[in-house]
Formats: structure tokens, sequence, C-alpha cells
């Protein structure tokens, strides 16, 4: 075998060269930038008020400040059913469960599918390639790690210091980079597959005892689960940073643990096989494409086992005879839609949870303030209208399959509507009927609820038939590296009208009261936002009257 | 049509001339599930294999087994008498595979893309060696464009090239010829045969029985069980299974 003395690039010059000439492309026009900035703040106005709401929950579980009508607890006495170290240890294991599960399956030791197919061939150290991206991806478990941990160890210190709780926090960072680093390890080696199942067992059933004590504890009165039978969930290693920000020590061996364990997956870098790399490649970007739909049914296949290859049994009538032509062919539609909605009753089980979320999360000790049911509420009816959108995201990546009726485009769209738009008008009241079940918000809330829900349906279509980002155009700069022209933009389409639809009820949720204008006010965003979600647009070149904008040349003489 | 692990139209070589590639019961699939029989053979320098049968035979998963891409459901594959390890060097310098892996950088030019594999390789004129093969695959004045621009068979042509910037003592290509027009399919497969009369090793997965007939000096029938025929063997086998290859 012929051998080279020595390569003339190496692994960090090749990558270097790949970012250098992608970035130098990086432009777009004023407007494009204008739409980036813009869609980024409205992102980031998003974010920080997900955390404002966070932080108002937090001094209201600690006791800071006075007490105003926002961090009030929303929920009737008597329904503080699950404990707030019950629920934390709970949300720790589970969220520890998911990042495991979540990194064995996209890989802690990730590139990308051009990164695998133009990289992994060169004779050249890999270690180079996936070396960066290795050490940079630890910086994601670390701050899921803080997000999570930091708050939860303030909500539960007995006595906080800010040196215990930045102690807790490494605590919490600790466990995030062992999960990584077990995660790594398993890839580098190949194997780990047991490991995974348990994760997933765990990620499925940890939530229900949580569920399953609340139910108990309501059932057989209050706190018939004491505080005290739950203690031991504080030994968990999950929740060990509890333990630290009440002033153990011992727990932080897990820093040593989880360094050691870095380390030996570090040295082992280039043992990853070709295989591992192409399939964790492909695994992320199912799971990009996931995120982009925003579709937690997508997403959920997408971090775990891939794409469902069940079979179903469900068949529907889909040949009609009574009637027009123009009938039968929207019966036929509607009975299609209908089919591929119930022959994924994993989907619907999952929306029918989604509108549990908001009274579980308020059936949680100090967490029932109306501000985070309203953020939780608005974050549920987004998933559950976007989940709702697989049949309408199916057509409008394959568009063909909506003209094979002898419909107008118009009416294809409004069959569409249909299923989401139902589903919305139930959830929506079953969401706002299990709060009021709790004690929050009014049989009028409830109306208003339902009121939203046709527009909850049109936000499913407004976020199924949104406009993919522009693969061909250049990217445009952003702190992470080159994105696609309009994905930011992209990503919010379909949550804006969501939350367009649902400002009514959410006003009055956290305000307390619903005023006798919100019912005109919601009817008439729900109207405007079925016209939004079932409007039709039109081609550009349609507009431009020729292709690349030509006017199209009259008769010749 | 024989079943042996040997073509009988090519006999064991000499000593001297060693395998590039030997597969000894070798049985591919997936999940430790078979797809196909039991394949056994060797290949040297200057001989070619063409791999053919019928869709969903499993000749891609075959290549992909033979190369390291994936595990073997039993059996062994020796390539330059070193057990395939895809993580060595050695493996990648010598390799060259293509299959239809249609991922690019989105930002990156025709040329640009190729300018990674040339370099990576150490190759000594990159620029020299870019425009010879961008002329050879009709891509000149796609140089600078980026591949989502291109046509299909252009972005065919350019993994192709990909694939010929670079040096390689064995070659893998799973159906070349896919969305080809037939001149070039011709230049190709005239190309392929000279540079394995020159001391190429190939293997190569087709449907096209013309492309077969220059290629290949080898050639082995794959579906549940595996037959080792003559290149016209195959071309007419092709040809039988599939009478409307162009």
């Amino acid at each position: 075998m012929s051998t080279q003395a020595k390569e003339r690039f190496s692994a960090k010059e090749i990558r270097n060269y790949t970012f250098r000439a992608g970035l130098s492309r990086t432009e777009g026009g004023l407007m494009e930038l204008i739409s980036e900035v813009y869609t980024s703040l409205l992102g980031g106005l998003t974010l920080l008020t997900m955390a404002g709401a966070l932080i108002v929950a937090l001094r209201h579980s600690l006791g800071v400040g006075d007490e105003s009508a926002l961090v009030a607890s929303a929920v009737a006495p008597g329904f503080h059913s699950v404990t707030l170290l019950q629920a934390g240890a709970t949300v720790l294991l589970t969220l520890a469960a998911a990042l495991l599960s979540v990194e064995m399956t996209m890989g802690p030791i990730a590139m990308t599918l051009p990164q695998t197919a133009w990289w992994l061939g060169l004779p050249v150290r890999r270690r180079g390639f996936i070396q960066p991206g290795f050490l940079t991806s630890l910086l994601w478990p670390t701050i899921a790690a803080v997000i999570v941990v930091l708050p939860l160890s303030l909500g539960m210190a007995k006595s906080p210091t800010p040196g215990w709780i930045a102690l807790a926090t490494l605590c919490g960072a600790a466990l995030a980079w062992l999960l990584y680093g077990l995660a790594a390890w398993c890839q580098v080696s190949a194997r780990g597959a047991w490991l995974k199942k348990i994760t997933g067992a765990i990620t499925l059933l940890a939530p229900l005892t949580l569920v399953s004590t609340a139910l108990y504890n309501n059932v057989a009165g209050k706190q018939a689960i004491t505080a005290e039978q739950t203690a031991w969930m504080k030994y968990l290693p999950t929740s060990w940073p509890f333990l630290v920000a009440d002033g153990e020590l011992w727990p932080l061996l897990i820093v040593a643990l989880a360094l050691g364990l870095l380390v030996l997956v570090y040295v082992n870098l280039e043992r990853i096989s070709t295989a591992a790399l192409k399939e964790s490649a492909a695994a992320g970007a199912y799971a990009a494409s996931s995120l982009l739909s925003m579709d937690p049914t997508e997403l959920s296949r997408s971090l775990s086992t891939g794409p469902s290859t069940g079979k179903s049994k469900i068949r529907l009538k889909l040949i009609f005879t009574g009637g027009t032509a123009h009938a039968r062919s929207i019966k036929t539609l509607l009975s299609t839609h209908a089919t591929m909605a119930l022959r994924s009753p994993a989907t619907l089980l999952r929306v029918l949870v989604l509108a549990a979320i908001p009274a579980s999360l308020a059936s949680i000790e100090f967490l029932g303030n109306a501000v985070l049911i309203a953020v939780a509420l608005y974050l549920c009816a987004n998933f559950a209208s976007t989940a709702l959108g697989a049949t309408a995201r199916f057509s409008a990546g394959n568009p063909a399959v909506d003209t094979l009726m002898p419909l107008p485009a118009k009416t294809v769209r409004l069959v569409h509507y249909a299923i989401p738009a139902v589903a919305m008008t139930l959830w929506a009241p079953i969401s706002a009927g299990l709060l009021l079940a709790l004690g929050v918000g009014s049989p009028q809330l409830l109306l208003l609820a339902l009121l939203a829900g046709p527009g909850l349906g049109a936000a499913t279509l407004r976020a199924a038939f949104k406009a993919a980002p522009d693969w061909n155009m250049p990217p445009v700069a952003a702190p992470m590296g080159p994105i696609p022209t309009g994905a930011i933009k992209s990503f919010l389409i379909g949550p804006d009208l969501t939350l367009i639809v649902l400002l009514p009820v959410l006003i009055c949720l956290i305000s307390g009261g619903v005023p006798l204008v919100a019912f005109p006010a919601q009817m008439t965003l729900t109207w405007l936002a079925f016209l939004w979600g079932t409007h039709l647009r039109k081609p550009k070149s349609a507009k431009d009257g020729g292709l690349f904008g030509v006017p199209v040349a009259g008769p010749t003489k | 049509m024989s079943k042996a692990t040997n073509d009988p139209k090519n006999p064991a070589p000499s000593p001297a001339r060693k395998d590039v590639v030997r597969a000894e019961k070798l049985q591919a699939g997936y999940s430790g599930k078979a797809v196909c029989g039991v394949v056994s053979f060797s290949l040297h320098s200057s001989q070619s294999l063409a791999l053919v049968g019928p869709n969903g035979a499993g000749k891609s998963t075959v290549v992909k087994t033979l190369v390291g891409q994936l595990e073997a459901v039993s059996g062994t594959t020796l390539i330059n008498g070193a057990e395939v390890d895809d993580r060595t060097l050695d493996f990648r310098r010598e390799v060259a595979v293509v299959f239809d892996d249609d991922a690019f950088f989105p930002s990156l030019t025709v040329e640009e893309h190729l300018a990674i594999v040339a370099a990576g390789h150490g190759v000594g004129d990159v620029e020299e060696v870019i425009a010879s093969e961008l002329e050879f695959f009709g891509l000149t004045e796609q140089a600078k464009s980026r591949p989502y621009n291109l046509s299909s068979g252009q972005r065919r042509r350019m993994l192709l090239a990909a694939a010929f910037v670079r040096p390689r003592s064995l070659l893998v290509l799973d159906e070349p010829e896919q969305r080809l027009d037939t001149a070039m399919r011709h230049r190709l497969a005239s190309r392929l045969r000279a540079e394995v009369d020159a001391g190429l090793a190939l293997m190569v997965v087709t449907h096209d029985p013309d492309f077969l007939s220059t290629v290949a000096t080898k050639a082995i029938f794959i579906s549940d069980t595996i037959h080792a025929m003559t290149p016209s063997q195959a071309a007419k086998a092709i040809a039988s299974e599939n009478p409307h290859a162009d």
C-alpha cells in the first residue's frame, strides 16, 4: 500500500478553510437583515417574557417582595397536591434521562451531513474535525443544567446563600457533563443500547409518578402522601444539587467523576466510527427540521427512535357515492385527513396531555401563579396546534397531493382547516376546564377559550404552510454561525398567530376577570386568524407576470 | 450460470499480485439480518468487479459492508491485506468511495468542495487537478456555482469528480451511471477502463449493460444466491432483468 509521507492539510486547516469560505458569502440584502433583526428581537422578547414569568414564580415561591395580583396563587386552597421537592426531584430525573436519551440519539460527538460526506473520507486525523465540536457542545448541557438547577436550588434550599447555590449549580453542571460523557463513551465504543431503553422508560414513567401522586392526593385528601414520605428523593443522584444547596459537600465528588469520564472520551475520540458519525449527523438533521416545524411529535420521534414505521388498522370510508362530485370529493378528502389523524393515536394522546399540563403545573406547590399558568397555556396551545398539522405539513411538502381531487385550492385549504379547528375547539375548553377544576379562572374564561379554539386551528395551518427557509439564498451571519435566510422568521410563523388568538384568554387569566368586551375581541381575533390561516398565497412569479420578473411578451403580429 | 466464488474466466492470479480486496464468506445485512447470499471473491489491481442484480437484491448493502460503512452479518473483508477499518489513514488514502450522498456545504462552490478533497489528500497542484476534472466532467462553467444551484445530474458529476481529484488504488462506485447523460456515461466508462488497465482496482454496482461491458473484467450477480460470471454474461443478465436500460 502506498503511503504519503506527510498530509498537506490538517483537519484543522480543512475545517478553517470550509468555514472561512462559507462565511465569506454570509451576506444578504438589507431587507433580509432587517427581517432577521426584527424576528430575532421578537424571539428574544418572547424568551425574556417567559424568563420573567419564571422569575416572578420563583420570587413568589421564595416569598420575596410583596404579593401582588400577579404573583398570588390563582389556585383555590386545598389543591396543592404535590410537594415542591417531589416535583423538583422528578423533573430533574426526567430531564436527566431525556438529556441522556437525546445525546445518545444525536451523538455528543456530532458532525453535519455535508461534513460527514466531505471530510470523513480524507486521510487526516479526525480529532481535528470532531474535537472542537465536542468541546463547544459541552456548553449546551452546561447551560441546560444552570437553567434548571439554579432556580430549583434557589427555590428548594432551606437557607440559600450565594456560595452554596453556586456549588449546587456546579454540581448540576457536573451531572450534565457526566451524562454527556456517558453518551459520548457509548458513541465511541458503539455500545449502550440497553442504557437508551432505560432512559426511555424513566422519561415516560417518572412524570407519571407525579401525576399519580397528584391524583392520589386529591382522592385521598390533601397531603395523603406527605413530604416526609418523599424525602428520600433528595438522595437520587439527579437531586444531589439540592443536597449541595443545603450545605452537603460530598455530592461534589460527581465533578471529579464527570471530568474523569470526559478526559477518557477525549483521548479516545479517534475511535469513533464513520457509521456512528453519519448516524448522529442524520439524526441531527432530522431533529433540526423537526425543531423548525415546532411539531412536538416529529421532534420527539427525531430525538428518540426516528421516523415511525408502525402499521395502523384504522380504515375509514374513502369512497362516497351520494351527492355531487364536489361534495363527494370534499367527503373523501375529509375522510382521508381523519384517517391520517386517527392513524397517529400517539399524536392525539400528546395533544390531550398538553391540555392537562397547565393544570398539572398549577397543582404543584408554589407554582400556581397566573403568569406561569398563562405561559404554560400558551406554549401547550402552540405545541398542540402544531402537532395537529401533520397532514397539512405533508401536503405542504407534497403539493401534488392537494391537486388529486377536482377541488379549488381554497376549498382544499378549508378542508385542511376542519380537523385542527374541531380538535382545538375541544382542546381549549378542556384545558380551561381542568384549570377551572383547580379554581383557576371562571366559566366565562372557559367560554372565551371555546371561542379561541377555531382560531388556534387556523394557527395550525399558518405553521404548516409556512415558507421554508431559503437554502439557496446566501446565509445570514448569526452569532452561532451562518443561518439560512428567513430561518428565524420561519421558526416564528405559527406561534405568532397562536399568541394573537390567545391574547384575550391570557390577559383575562392573568388579570383574574373576564370583562364583556373580551368576547367580541376574542371573536374578532378568531375570525381574523381564520382568514389569515386559510389564506392562499399566490406564487411570486404570478405577480411578476413572467419568469424572472420579465413581462410576458404580447402576441406578435 | 455457475454457482462459484471465483470467476472461471479470470484464473487465480500469480502470487506476486496482491489482493486489493478479499471478501471471505461475507454476508451483508442490517441489524444481524442478511439481505442476500454469501459473497466470496478477490480483486486485484487492474481488475474491475461489477456487482449486478435486481433492485433490492442487496448490492449497495454489500458494497457498504465491503468498505466498512455497515457491519457484516458474518464473514470478513480484507483491503490491502488489512481488515476493513475506515478509521485508519491508510484506508482513507487508498480507497475512494462514491455513493449517492446528496449532502453539500450550501455556501461552498463546486471547486471549493473539490479543493477540500484534493487538499486533504495532499494533491500537489490542487488548482490544476481540479480544473482538469471539472473539464472532464463538463462542470467548468459551474465551477463557481453552489451545489444546490446545479441540476441533479451535475451534482452527480461533482460527486464523481471528487473521487478523481485524489489519489486512489481502489475505487468503489455505486451506480455511477445514474442521472448521467449517455455521452457522459460513455466518457466515464472509457476513463474507468483506462484507469483499470493502468492499475486501478474498481468495484462498481451498475444496472447499465453497456457501462458494464466497457468497464468490468469480472462480475457477480447478487440475489438470494451469489453467482460469479463473466462481464458479457452479466450484461445479458442485466438486459434481461431490465429491458428498458438505455
